[in-house]
């Protein structure tokens, strides 16, 4: 074929090409986006849109976009009336009586229920919908509808945190309806909820793009389009804000945080939040003698790991609760002391020159730092003469080694705790029967697990602050840090910031 | 397409079709040896012993391993994979939404390793002897040892950040929706008649399809040159020039076309390899293809997705090698007669 054949020429192909690239460089791709819409880089992809499936914190703030739980927090963690507009627990905290909203509608139109919340709580799991939530409330026998508007939940046992947990992970209501029109697998590809923002579409690891639902029953949202870029990797959503690409990035390195705070246009800021970072002990084999468990503990100078992983921003701890939560210790400090820490592991036979060996498991790039802090705590241990071999392991093997008892003596760990409730802290990591406790003695598990049943809510705090230092104390947990979260932001946007690390748009607007 | 190429096109497949089997059995049996339990990330963190072992006997993993293929085998032949653990949902619908967008990224990234490559082949031929050979093989030796994930954050920093021309996120700009016809964007913008939409999801493959076509283009590169080397001294090519065509008449036109099969058969190679670029480009570029799939999939040790990933792509691969045999055949009548 010649080349007059099809009038093309080098020189029209040149400039066609030169055309074409222009063209594709225009695109909005890069424009600032209007006040009403906002674009956020979210690290994780939800992995399915059935909000009662997963007990996953990292896409909570996502299925508050769309769906509504029972019952709310505002920003310093109070528990605040949502569609439960009231409750009353029974003394024996077996009966809770709720009463709904009557303005609450579906993104379909259609009015939430008393059915709706029995059906999600209770109807779901019988039907053999497998589900977190039914895992979490399997002490529920039934739940008793009395009106459109009231009704009765029924448990076997008493559940002192049953409100908290209406706050926390997997705990929000699906319509009846349309789970039962359409099944659960089509629910969970194209949900609707009765939340702020209506679910428009949804590309699986790219990108999720909500609308204002404009019958909301609470605040109507002045951000009225969000779209949610799932980007996993820390590098681009560091190179979305900077070429404003995104508008809002959480989870970006601390090193960036400080540097990306001083670009013109942004801002930038590290959060702590109810996280806790913490070495989760065993209570036999190398850590069965106390003396063992507390020079590891007083080795590690964790205000040194804040400084050189978190910016300094990261709170030491001395018990496995944050500032602020009621199960926090105002006053108690386990002090780093290397010197009394070698003290005590001589007093167990160990030095420098005849070390401990121990086991030690971590995760690396579940949490920020997580396999530097292993690496760093490591090292301390060495110059008091104990050795840990690093092992990393992902979070499914972390449970599977801790249903079997076979985690090593000491394991990194961080646990989210949006609730703030010390039971959601201490309760679940030294309760011994439970998955997320490393620690199996029945001390302070037999007190942990009375806890358990204690009602009164005053009792009940008084008793985990308690607990709380009394596992410092002996040597059952290692509390380090109190997590942050990060964020990035361009200027003139209106954040709202919950001690949780929930990230609502819902509240938030442009100035 | 002739007899003779038909019939050594079902050869191939009939030998292809052992090898997916083989493959497969590969797949499973690796994937079994794992020391990771595919029961701990079905189950609540809560669940009970007996919950976990009565989970376990549901998903089929308390038979003898070899029951445990058979039943997989006979259901992913149906393309029915499973369920996902992860995403409570059917593999092949997760693969199916997933796979449009890996097809798409790799051709569009086969198409630029080929133009680079073959364009630079000739440019290193044409070079070749003179004081340009140096500056080449430099470059091309440069271009061949940084691999895609580097070329992927280089452009990120450089298109997007830098010059902030061009997007790096996902398939499309915040503000654009498209209807879902084939999967594959460009088509169905098109189909759509959005020619804007078109433009933009172009746009959007521009970075991640070089940064995979860099490490591909090279050894077109290198190949090309070494055999336009080889037929360069050839009695026809003298006879050419004694016709006096120009250089690049010699070049294009009898040079090329002879040199070009060794070309072709490494392309086969290397584009299969442009399927296994994917798994990092697409998770650094927050491509929704089957490589983010595949690397959700590992984190989350969701077995049933990294086995129904894994067997399409070895299936991608024996596809695009079965392409490349034929397209030879097609293109060398000596092939044919050898058969």
């Amino acid at each position: 074929m010649s080349k007059r054949n099809n009038g093309i020429t080098r020189r029209s192909f040149v400039a066609t090409t030169a055309a074409g690239a222009t063209a594709l460089a225009l695109p909005g791709n890069v424009l600032a986006q209007a006040k009403d819409s906002l674009v956020m880089a979210w690290p994780i992809d939800p992995p399915t849109f059935d909000p009662i499936i997963r007990t996953n914190p990292g896409i909570q703030s996502i299925y508050k976009m769309i769906f509504d739980q029972p019952v709310t927090q505002q920003p310093d963690l109070k528990v605040i009336p949502a569609v439960v507009k009231a409750w009353k627990v029974s003394e024996d905290g077996k009966t809770i009586d709720l009463e709904f909203r009557d303005d609450v509608l579906w993104h379909d139109g259609k009015k939430l229920t008393a059915e709706d919340f029995r059906y999600t709580y209770f109807e779901r799991r019988e039907k053999g919908h497998k589900s977190d939530l039914a895992s979490v409330f399997r002490n529920l026998t039934d739940i008793k509808v009395e009106s459109p508007t009231k009704c009765q939940m029924i448990l076997s046992q008493a559940m002192p945190t049953v409100i908290q947990w209406m706050t926390f992970l997997a705990n929000y209501i699906v319509p009846k309806h349309y789970v039962e029109e359409v099944g659960p697998e089509k629910f969970a590809e194209k949900p609707i909820g009765s939340g702020p923002y209506k679910l428009v579409s949804y590309e699986r690891n790219s990108r999720i793009v909500l609308e204002a639902f404009d019958k909301y029953w609470g605040p109507k949202p002045t951000i009225k389009k969000i779209t949610i870029l799932i980007m996993k990797d820390p590098s681009a959503r560091v190179a979305a804000i900077q070429s404003g690409q995104a508008d809002w990035v959480p989870e970006v390195p601390i090193r960036e945080v400080e540097r990306l705070g001083k670009v013109a246009g942004l801002t930038a800021e590290i959060l702590p939040i109810t996280r806790v970072i913490m070495l989760q002990i065993r209570s036999d084999r190398a850590f069965a003698d106390q003396n063992v468990r507390l020079a590891a503990h007083h080795a590690i100078d964790k205000a040194a790991l804040s400084r050189a992983l978190y910016g300094g921003k990261a709170v030491p701890l001395s018990v496995v609760a944050t500032p602020g939560t009621p199960g926090f210790v105002e006053g108690f400090n386990f002090p780093y002391d290397p010197k009394k820490a070698q003290e005590l592991l001589a007093k167990a036979g160990f030095s420098p020159s005849k070390p401990l060996q121990i086991g030690m498991a971590s995760f690396n790039g579940v949490f920020p730092g997580d396999y530097d802090i292993a690496r760093a705590i490591a090292q301390m241990w060495k110059r008091i003469g104990i050795e840990a071999k690093i092992d990393v392991i992902e979070q499914p093997k972390y449970f599977e080694l801790n249903r079997g008892n076979q985690l090593p003596e000491a394991t990194l760990y961080s646990w989210d705790n949006a609730t703030g409730d010390p039971e959601m802290f201490a309760g679940y990591l030294l309760h011994p029967k439970l998955p997320f406790s490393a620690w199996k003695d029945e001390k302070i598990g037999g007190e942990i697990m009375k806890l358990f049943a204690v009602v009164n809510y005053d009792e009940r705090i008084k008793g985990y602050k308690e607990v709380n230092v009394k596992a410092a104390s002996e040597g059952a947990v290692m509390p380090l840090l109190q997590s942050v979260m990060t964020f990035v932001y361009k200027k003139g946007l209106k954040t709202v910031n919950y001690a949780n690390g929930w990230n609502l748009p819902q509240y938030w607007s442009w100035s | 397409m002739s007899g003779g190429v038909l019939g050594v096109a079902l050869r191939r497949i009939g030998v292809s079709l052992p090898l997916v089997f083989l493959v497969s059995v590969l797949v499973f049996v690796v994937l079994r040896l794992i020391p990771a339990d595919p029961v701990a990330m079905s189950v609540p963190p809560n669940a009970t012993r007996a919950e976990i072992e009565a989970l376990r006997a549901e998903m089929g993993l308390t038979l003898p391993i070899h029951e445990q293929f058979w039943i997989w085998f006979a259901k992913a032949a149906g393309a029915d994979f499973g369920k996902s653990i992860a995403f409570a949902q059917p593999v092949s619908r997760l693969i199916g939404q997933a796979l449009p967008a890996t097809i798409e990224l790799v051709v569009v990234a086969a198409v630029f390793a080929t133009i680079i490559g073959l364009a630079g082949g000739l440019l290193m031929y044409r070079v070749a002897g003179g004081r340009g050979e140096a500056a080449s093989d430099l470059a091309s030796t440069l271009i061949m040892s940084i691999p895609e994930f580097l070329w992927a954050i280089f452009f990120i920093l450089l298109f997007g950040v830098a010059l902030n021309i061009l997007p790096f996120t996902g398939r499309l700009d915040a503000g654009i929706t498209v209807g879902r016809i084939t999967g594959f964007l460009l088509v169905d913008t098109l189909i759509q008649g959005r020619f804007g939409a078109f433009l933009n999801a172009l746009s959007h493959l521009l970075l991640p399809s070089m940064s995979l076509a860099l490490g591909t283009a090279p050894l077109l590169m290198r190949v090309l040159r070494s055999s336009l080397m080889e037929v360069g001294n050839e009695d026809y090519m003298m006879m050419a020039r004694l016709r006096g065509f120009s250089e690049r008449r010699v070049l294009v036109h009898h040079a090329f076309k002879n040199a070009f099969l060794p070309t072709l058969n490494l392309m086969g190679v290397q584009f299969s390899f442009l399927f296994g670029g994917t798994l990092l480009v697409e998770v650094i570029y927050s491509y929704p293809g089957l490589g983010s799939l595949m690397v959700q999939a590992v984190a989350n040790t969701d077995l049933p997705v990294i086995q129904g990933v894994a067997l399409v792509y070895a299936v991608a691969v024996l596809l695009i090698n079965l392409g490349v045999d034929l397209a030879a055949l097609m293109l060398n009548p000596k092939l044919r007669i050898a058969k």
